[in-house]
């Protein structure tokens, strides 16, 4: 989540290390269930081929949650929500208009997407400086209200291509001014969770070592061998608000709520840069490099994984412990998922033995398969936890 | 020109008019030190001892340094008559020559000798000063009322404070004081009359004030003197000890938080004292000798003590305070894991320290004393100071080496002087006090070269004020005052009165009344929740105004043999009193805080009782109810705490120490969660809501501000040493056990709606905690 006051991070770690060191659980008891409030997340994407407004309900002890994989198409209900189906949703524009959102689930043959309403609105048409109001009323009867005006700015559609070398380079980045905008929202994806601030400069660097203070351990933001994204949107004031703020930890209380009967944000964001970056760096330790599969012709007829791309990410800080490599591995294209040709991979390697951890979406927190082995030389062999055998991948020189 | 600079010419400026007054050669000059000698540990200063001379109408009161002068003593042979409360009365033969000065230092032994007692050392001084000072909302008390009161790790005289009425702790975590209902920045801290900022180690739990170093303190709860100011709520000055013992002195002491030593001693036959002072914590380096891990947070703190009586009267004093925390935290060394590594793990930063420095320079003046050019004289005697102080406070945190950096700095350079006067039926003083200050409060990061906020301030306070002490009958005595002060900054300039009476119905029993009104500039951004991890500083400027507050104050106080018992009820109304905004917008001034109405009242008692021998010790009982309110809205604010009684006892039996403490205190307020909420995060780059990566993140829902209560807590305490006479030092091997019977009291709730039978979750405060330790002194 962005960060706000370090103080106040600092602070709610504070508390927690010392209730960890010092307090105790002394006592747990149930307590009776409170009211729900019905919770919207919206944003008109002056850049999104629609826009897409999320309802559900704050969570009150009455709704066990689950946590299944998460489902792009299905982001409440995959990811520990209480989708509100059902509501009418209607967006009125700055010329008049009244759009009504369809909940996805209406309308996809997965019935997936039960809280996700969409309106029939490119970005392209989104009227800057305009004042749209968004009215929703659930089956219950409750009725929620918010207004937003997009921030002026020529959106970017498609992301510039750029290779980054986290070792020397940084990026410089600049955009022009934007009128209507209450501040910049800058973002960076990372396979750990994305680096977001805010900033009111129209300028901003982000030099290659730059750590994620959004995340406790500080990982690394650029990770060689990954694609990332950088984003610097223009954004009004209602997304500014809403995310720079949090609940504390102890009473609850701190975000900038402007939904009227309900609690969430209605904003409008404008993207005016959009980069991809393909992050390397140098490959000079041993177990860095590119490493081929190498077996019989039926070895190499039916192993998933084709190559691998290494680098050591961090080296380690303790003697027993190991450097962090991280790189990307080449899949043989088949025709049930995952069946991306290329994706993320992280690792550890310490004396020669090496453990990586193959991802789905480049994203840290998805394993679709682990690889032990060790180096022996310029080859490294070992097995899958998954798909058995023995392995070999030799060095590319 | 530099601060120091100007400090300089001033302080010359002002001492010019002390080098024009003179004395009469059919007299002399009688002066030096009274020091009490306990029954065991240093001597101290015997502020508040009757000096007289036998046969005549000359006498004074000893000063709280327990330095006295007596001008005009007839030359020739007499008798110096020197008394204090529970003390043997000390007659010391005089003989004066015309135009000299005798220079007599008495120590008063105890009166009894066979069972020594631990008693307050100012209680004699809170005897003495019952009859001539109006003493309203005050409690003094000396360091050897502060040792044998149980304690967590080591001794600590905040947490002592906390025992006494009208203040309140919120919890175990917390040594910030609540006085009468008044919030923790509300409150002047002094160490020796100079200011310390954020005088907390390791986010609120230990205070920076080492046991070692302390010879008593002073809490004035409400209605205070004209002579401070800045603060809403209440004034705590904490005096350095002074080693009177003639020689170096070493003390050490070894607790289960931290390792002390200090060395001092007196020199030039008792003209000058000195000491030096320092603290470790050792748990960083106990956890790297034994283990293969890392601790990461460490705290220091090192005092200076040194006053000197120069020739001609005059005296100066030095005091000097640094203490410094340290934490950086990298997690990858944290754990010897290495599946995942965790080798890719950045650095967390936090640092804070304070450090203050204080001049004072103060020469007293006889019955022929004169105000230059007015010719007004001074009395019977007077005492005219200068000091000059600097103190400084700065937090940073700073994350992933410059990724993310926020900061606060605190500069406070001040010059203050006084004059003191002794007359018949008046004690006037009249004097000033000038501040700059230099404030910094900061977020950014030096790697993006972005800047959240910086706000940076350089006001300048001044202040003037006066103050009569004015014995209007044996019976009624007025204690009025009025202080002037300005605020650049905000082009602020107020008038505060002050005015406390006393009515002696008997030489055992007294009313008194005060009125007051106080005003404050400098606020803090901490807020009101449990811990007070971080106080970050801001000065009121033409975005934030000037809190002030309306005191009164009635009680009556009664003298019992060898104690006292006092009753006070008060009534404090906050015309605006600051409340830190947690949505505040970083990119805009003026909206840091949100400007509150205050009340609060309430009663508090204390019952002490410290007799020579015995059980010795204090009851302390507050009743007090605080509000806040804003645009119609009236909430308890988090340190309401209606009842508060704290039973405090110690018994000193030949060389073993026994303490014991037990607390009983209703609970304070607290926001209940209802519900929480899943912030969704929306993805710019490929236009979607998604959350899976990370997984969601879950923020609280409160529901009415401070709308419920925790339950009551209690606690027992207790504290045993034995002395052993070692090679003509002493050491004496504690034991404390803090919550003896492990009462579960509850810190904070934690709360699980992910659910659907949702639960709460109590966190405790302190289980019980045993701890050793050994003081060794030679």
């Amino acid at each position: 989540m962005i960060s706000d006051r370090g103080f106040a991070r600092a602070s709610a770690a504070a508390v927690s290390l010392l209730v960890a060191v010092s307090a105790c659980e002394i006592e747990k008891a149930g307590i009776p269930p409170t009211a729900s409030m019905v919770s919207l997340h919206g944003v008109l994407s002056a850049s999104a081929s629609s826009q897409v407004v999320l309802l559900e309900r704050t969570r009150n002890g009455t709704v066990r949650m689950f946590a299944p994989p998460f489902d792009l198409a299905d982001p409440i209900v995959t990811d520990e929500g209480v989708a509100e189906s059902g509501a009418l949703v209607t967006l009125t524009t700055p010329d008049g208009q009244t759009l009504t959102a369809v909940e996805d689930s209406r309308v996809r043959d997965d019935r997936k997407g039960e809280g996700i309403y969409r309106f029939s609105l490119p970005g392209s048409a989104l009227i800057a400086d305009g004042n749209y109001q968004l009215s929703v009323q659930t089956v219950k009867g409750e009725t929620l209200a918010a207004e937003t005006s997009v921030p002026e700015g020529v959106a970017v559609a498609v992301a510039e291509q750029a290779t980054f070398d986290r070792s020397r380079d940084t990026v410089f980045f600049e955009w022009p001014k934007s009128p209507g905008a209450r501040s910049y929202f800058v973002r960076i994806e990372t396979p750990f969770g994305p680096r977001s601030f805010f900033t009111d400069s129209t300028r901003v660097r982000l030099p290659g070592g730059l750590r994620n203070v959004d995340l406790t351990v500080l990982p690394h933001i650029f990770i060689p061998g990954f694609p990332q994204a950088v984003t610097v949107s223009a954004v009004d004031s209602n997304y500014y608000d809403w995310f720079r703020t949090h609940n504390d930890a102890l009473s609850g209380s701190g975000l900038v709520n402007r939904v009227r009967g309900g609690i969430g944000v209605f904003g409008s964001l404008v993207r005016l840069r959009y980069v991809e970056y393909e992050v390397v760096a140098p490959q000079t330790e041993a177990i860095a490099g590119t490493f081929n599969f190498v077996g019989t012709g039926l070895e190499a007829g039916t192993t998933p994984y084709l190559a691998l791309h290494l680098y050591v990410e961090s080296p380690s800080s303790r003697s027993d412990q190991g450097d962090a490599l991280s790189g990307r591995f080449e899949r043989r294209v088949t025709f049930t998922p995952p069946n991306e040709p290329i994706d993320g991979l992280l690792g550890t390697v310490k004396q020669g033995k090496v453990e990586l951890s193959f991802l789905r979406n480049w994203s840290s927190t998805d394993t679709v398969e682990v690889f032990r082995g060790e180096l022996r030389g310029d080859t490294l062999v070992g097995s899958y936890r998954g798909f058995g055998g023995i392995a070999h991948f030799v060095k590319q020189r | 020109m530099s601060n120091a600079a100007v400090g300089a010419l001033f302080t010359l400026l002002c001492l010019l008019p002390a080098a024009l007054l003179g004395q009469n050669s059919r007299t002399g000059v009688v002066t030096g030190r009274v020091l009490i000698r306990p029954d065991s540990g240093d001597a101290t200063p015997a502020g508040g001892a009757s000096v007289t001379v036998t046969g005549t109408a000359l006498g004074t009161i000893a000063a709280a340094d327990g330095r006295y002068r007596l001008n005009n003593v007839p030359a020739g042979a007499s008798t110096l008559h020197v008394r204090l409360l529970g003390y043997r009365t000390v007659n010391h033969a005089l003989r004066v020559r015309g135009g000299d000065t005798v220079v007599v230092d008495v120590t008063l032994q105890s009166e009894a000798h066979v069972l020594s007692t631990v008693r307050t050392s100012a209680l004699p001084t809170d005897v003495e000063t019952f009859v001539t000072r109006p003493n309203v909302a005050t409690v003094t008390m000396g360091a050897s009322a502060l040792a044998g009161v149980p304690s967590i790790g080591e001794p600590d005289v905040i947490r002592t404070v906390q025992l006494l009425p009208g203040v309140v702790a919120r919890n175990d975590f917390n040594t910030g004081l609540t006085v009468r209902g008044g919030e923790a920045d509300q409150n002047l801290i002094l160490i020796d009359g100079f200011p310390i900022y954020n005088p907390f180690h390791l986010g609120g739990l230990f205070s920076t004030f080492m046991d070692a170093t302390v010879g008593g303190i002073e809490l004035i709860s409400g209605a205070f003197p004209a002579r401070y100011g800045g603060r809403l709520s209440s004034v705590l000055d904490v005096r350095s000890r002074d080693d009177a013992r003639p020689g170096v002195h070493v003390s050490a002491d070894l607790s289960a938080l931290a390792a002390t030593g200090r060395v001092g001693g007196a020199f030039a036959k008792g003209r000058g004292t000195w000491s030096l002072a320092a603290r470790r914590t050792y748990a960083d380096a106990v956890v790297t000798a034994f283990t293969n891990n890392v601790l990461p947070y460490h705290f220091t703190d090192f005092h200076g003590r040194a006053a000197y009586a120069l020739p001609g009267n005059w005296r100066v004093s030095f005091t000097g305070y640094s203490g410094q925390d340290v934490l950086d935290a990298n997690f990858a060394e944290l754990e010897a894991d290495s599946t995942p590594s965790r080798a890719a793990e950045g650095n967390w930063a936090v640092d804070w320290g304070n450090n203050v420095f204080g001049v004072a320079l103060a020469k007293n003046f006889g019955p022929d004393a004169q105000v230059p050019l007015f010719g007004w004289s001074l009395g019977q005697n007077a005492t005219f100071e200068q000091r000059v102080s600097t103190s400084n406070f700065s937090t940073l945190l700073n994350v992933a080496d410059g990724a993310f950096a926020e900061r606060n700095q605190v500069h406070d350079f001040r010059l203050a002087g006084s004059l003191h006067a002794h007359r018949e039926k008046h004690d006037p003083s009249l004097g000033y006090e000038l501040a700059t200050h230099r404030l910094r409060y900061s977020s950014s990061s030096s790697q993006t070269g972005t800047t959240d906020f910086d706000i940076t301030q350089h006001p300048t306070s001044a202040a003037l004020w006066i103050e009569d002490l004015w014995r209007v009958s044996s019976r009624w005595i007025v204690d009025g005052g009025l202080r002037a002060e300005a605020l650049t900054g905000r082009d602020w300039a107020a008038l505060s009165p002050r005015v406390t009476v006393k009515f002696l119905a008997t030489p055992e029993l007294a009313f008194t009344l005060g009125v007051g009104r106080a005003t404050q500039w400098m606020q803090s951004l901490a807020g009101d929740g449990p811990l007070r991890y971080f106080d970050v500083w801001v000065a009121s400027d033409s975005f934030t105004p000037v809190s002030a507050a309306w005191h009164w104050v009635a009680g009556v106080e009664r003298r019992i043999p060898n104690g006292s018992v006092r009753v006070e009820g008060y009534l404090k109304h906050y015309d605006r009193v600051m409340e830190a905004n947690w949505s505040e917008d970083p990119a805009i001034r003026g909206d840091e805080f949100f400007t509150d109405e205050g009340r609060s009242y309430g009663v508090d008692m204390i019952a002490r009782y410290q007799p020579a021998t015995g059980l010795g010790g204090w009851v302390s009982y507050t009743y007090g109810v605080s509000a806040r309110s804003r645009d119609g809205v009236t909430w308890a604010p988090g340190h309401d705490r209606r009842h508060d009684l704290d039973v405090v006892g110690t018994w000193r039996l030949s060389r073993y120490r026994l303490g014991a403490r037990f607390g009983y205190a209703s609970g304070t307020p607290y926001t209940a969660i209802v519900g929480e909420i899943a912030r969704r995060v929306y993805d710019p780059s490929r236009d979607r809501w998604g959350t899976g990566d990370p997984p969601i993140y879950v923020e609280p829902l409160g529901g009415p501000h401070n709308g419920a209560r925790f339950p009551a807590n209690h606690r027992l305490d207790l504290d045993a040493s034995r002395e052993f006479h070692v090679h003509g030092g002493i050491v004496a091997p504690y034991v404390s056990v803090v919550n003896a019977y492990n009462a579960k009291n509850i810190f904070i709730y934690r709360y699980d709606y992910s659910t659907d039978t949702p639960t709460r979750k109590a966190i405790s405060q302190f289980p019980i905690v045993p701890s050793l330790g050994v003081r060794i002194d030679f």
